[in-house]
C-alpha cells in the first residue's frame, strides 16, 4: 500500500500502445485521481482533464476524479493507463445549443420566413388561433428548459464528447424544423374536435409541465450540499411529484405527457412521431435510471416502475 | 441493398456479401441451434428454387427479359422471411447487431415491395434480373455457409465463395437496385403512388418520389464503405484460414 514516506511513483502509459507517456514521481499517496489529470494536463496541455480517461487497465472504466491513489490496488510503484476521449463539450452548454435551437427555428416558420413557404406567403400569419398557441405552448418548453439548464440541474458528470452534438443537434433542431413547418403552414387544418380537443390538450401541457418542473427542483434539491453522489428520491409536499411513488423517473413521464398534449393540440403527425421517439428514448434512460438504481440501493421502493405506473 | 445480416453458428455481424471474422462465443443453445439450421436449410433451398425457376423460364422463352413474373412468388416469400432475422439477433440467439440487421433486412423488402412489387411497370426491366440473379447466388451461399458453420463443417469452399464472389455481386446488385428505382420515378410522379399532400386532417405530408431520390443518393455514402468493409474482412478471413493450414 502506501510507500516509504508516503510517496508513491505514478506511470501513465497509452492504453493501446502501452507506450510511456509520462513519469510521475513523489505523488503524495492520498493524491487524488484529479490531481493526478492535472498533473498529466500540466504535460501535455492539449489534453485537459476532461478529456483524459485514466484507468487501472487497458480497458477498464475511467477512474472518477474523487478516487485516491493508496486506495487503489496498486504497488507503490502504480501503472495507469491514459485514453484520450476527444475533445470534450460541457453538459450545461450541450442543452444550452440544443435547446435554442429549436427555439428559434420554430420562429422562422411561425414567421413565416421568405425561403421557408414560398414568396407569397412571406410574414402572412395564420387565421386559426391554436397556431399562435402551439407557438406559444412549444417556446414556453423551450424557455423552461433553458431555464432549468442554467439556474436548476446538477449535472454528475462533467462533459460529453464534442461529436455527440452534432448528432443530438441534427435530432432535435431538424425535427424541430419538420414540426413546425406543418403546424404553421398555410394549409395546415386545425383539430377534429375543435375548442374541446384544444383545451384540453392546454390543460394537460401545463400539468405536465408543472410536473417536470416540480420533479427537477426536488432531484436539485437531492445535490442542494454540493455531493455528486446518487440518492434515491422521495415524493415531497408537492403533489405533482407523488408520481415517485409509482415511477423512478416522473420527469421523463411528465416529457412525455407534454409532447401528448402538444400532438392532441396540434394534431400533426410529425408532432405524433416525435413524441414517439422521445418516449422510446426516455424510456430506455428511465429503464438504465431504475436498474442503476435498484443495484445501488437494497431498500429501493418496490412498487416503482421506470416510466410508467405499473407497466413499463 | 446489402443482403441481411447473420443467421447461424460461427459468422455474423455482417451484410450478406462478406462477413466478420468467425468468433468462438458462447452461442445459441440446442433448441436455438436445432431451429436456426432448419431455418438456414429452408432459405437456401428457396433462394435454389428461385435460382432453378430463373434457369428454367430462361430455357423456355429463349431470353432473359421479364423473367420476373416466373419467380415473383418465391422471391416476394423467402425475402420477405428475412425478416425473421431481426427476431434473432433480438433474441440474441444470433449475435448480429439488431439495428444493423433490421436496416439490411428492410432494405431489401423495400425494394421488393415498395417499388418492384408496387411499381408494375418496373416489373419487365432487365435491371430487375440483375439484382435478383445477384440476390440469389449471395443468399444461397450466404444461408449454405451458415447451415454449415452450426453444424461445425464448413467447407472451405463455401467460405471462399462468401468472401469472393461478393466482389462481383455486390456492385452487380447495387446497379440493378439503382437502376430499377430509376425507372419507377416517372411512374411514381405521374401516379402519385404512397404520396399525401396539404391540406388534410393529420398535417402531414410524404412525396414518394422525393423519398426514392433520397434513398437513392443514400447509396452514395453506403455502399463504399460497406464494399471496403467486406474486402477488409476478406483479407483478415482468408489469410486467417491460409495461416491455420500452414500451422497444421
Amino acid at each position: 500500500m502506501g510507500g516509504r514516506a508516503g510517496f508513491f511513483e505514478v506511470e501513465i502509459l497509452d492504453w493501446k500502445t502501452k507506450k510511456q507517456l509520462c513519469f510521475l514521481d513523489k505523488v503524495e499517496s492520498n493524491a487524488t485521481i484529479r490531481e493526478i489529470r492535472l498533473m498529466f494536463h500540466k504535460l501535455y496541455p492539449q489534453w485537459y482533464p476532461a478529456r483524459q480517461s485514466i484507468r487501472l487497465d487497458p480497458k477498464g472504466k475511467s477512474l472518477r476524479d474523487e478516487e485516491i491513489l493508496q486506495h487503489l490496488p496498486v504497488g507503490t510503484t502504480a501503472t495507469l493507463y491514459f485514453k484520450d476521449l476527444g475533445p470534450q463539450i460541457g453538459w450545461t452548454m450541450v442543452f444550452l445549443i440544443e435547446y435554442t435551437g429549436p427555439l428559434f427555428i420554430y420562429f422562422l416558420f411561425y414567421f413565416r420566413m421568405p425561403f421557408v413557404y414560398g414568396l407569397d406567403e412571406r410574414f402572412t400569419s395564420s387565421p386559426h388561433p391554436v397556431v399562435n398557441l402551439a407557438c406559444i405552448c412549444h417556446s414556453f418548453h423551450y424557455i423552461k428548459r433553458l431555464i432549468e439548464t442554467i439556474f436548476v440541474h446538477r449535472f454528475s458528470h462533467g462533459t460529453m464528447p464534442l461529436r455527440n452534438i452534432v448528432k443530438n443537434c441534427l435530432y432535435y433542431w431538424g425535427f424541430a424544423a419538420w414540426l413546425a413547418y406543418y403546424i404553421n403552414h398555410p394549409l395546415y387544418t386545425p383539430p377534429s374536435y375543435g375548442k374541446k380537443q384544444i383545451n384540453f390538450a392546454v390543460i394537460m401541457f401545463l400539468l405536465c409541465e408543472a410536473g417536470n418542473f416540480s420533479i427537477h427542483v426536488a432531484l436539485s434539491d437531492l445535490r442542494r450540499d454540493g455531493s455528486r453522489t446518487r440518492k434515491i428520491p422521495y415524493p415531497t409536499k408537492n403533489p405533482f411529484t407523488w408520481l415517485f411513488f409509482f415511477v423512478s423517473c416522473p420527469n421523463y413521464t411528465y416529457e412525455v405527457g407534454t409532447w401528448i398534449s402538444f400532438t392532441i393540440m396540434t394534431q400533426c403527425v410529425p408532432v405524433g412521431l416525435f413524441t414517439l421517439l422521445c418516449f422510446i428514448q426516455m424510456t430506455i434512460w428511465a429503464k438504465d435510471k431504475h436498474y442503476t438504481y435498484l443495484r445501488e440501493f437494497k431498500d429501493y421502493p418496490s412498487l416503482r416502475m421506470p416510466i410508467i405506473p405499473f407497466l413499463l | 441493398m446489402a443482403a441481411a445480416g447473420g443467421s447461424g453458428g460461427a459468422s455474423r455481424a455482417d451484410n450478406g456479401y462478406g462477413s466478420q471474422q468467425p468468433r468462438r462465443r458462447k452461442g445459441p443453445g440446442a433448441l436455438a441451434t436445432a431451429y436456426l439450421v432448419i431455418y438456414n436449410v429452408v432459405m437456401t433451398a428457396g433462394w435454389l428454387v428461385i435460382a432453378v425457376g430463373l434457369v428454367r423460364a430462361y430455357l423456355a422463352k429463349g431470353s432473359y427479359h421479364s423473367l420476373y413474373y416466373s419467380i415473383e412468388k418465391p422471391l416476394k416469400f423467402f425475402q420477405t422471411g428475412a425478416l425473421l432475422e431481426i427476431l434473432h439477433c433480438a433474441f440474441g440467439i444470433v449475435p448480429s447487431s439488431v439495428v444493423l440487421t433490421a436496416f439490411q433486412v428492410m432494405s431489401r423488402v423495400f425494394l421488393t415491395w415498395a417499388v418492384t412489387h408496387s411499381v408494375k411497370e418496373v416489373q419487365t426491366e432487365d435491371s430487375v434480373l440483375l439484382f435478383v440473379v445477384a440476390w440469389t447466388i449471395t443468399e444461397i451461399i450466404r444461408y449454405s455457409f451458415y447451415t454449415f458453420s452450426l453444424l461445425n463443417h464448413l467447407p472451405y469452399l463455401i467460405k471462399w465463395a462468401r468472401y469472393t464472389l461478393f466482389i462481383v455481386l455486390y456492385p452487380m446488385g447495387v446497379s440493378g437496385e439503382l437502376l430499377t428505382i430509376y425507372a419507377a420515378l416517372p411512374f411514381v410522379r405521374q401516379s402519385g403512388l404512397y404520396s399525401i399532400s396539404l391540406p388534410n386532417k393529420y398535417n402531414f405530408s410524404f412525396d414518394y418520389y422525393t423519398f426514392l431520390i433520397l434513398v437513392m443518393i443514400s447509396y452514395i455514402p453506403i455502399f463504399p464503405q460497406l464494399y471496403f468493409h467486406m474486402l477488409h474482412q476478406r483479407r483478415k478471413v482468408l489469410s486467417h484460414t491460409e495461416e491455420h493450414k500452414k500451422s497444421e
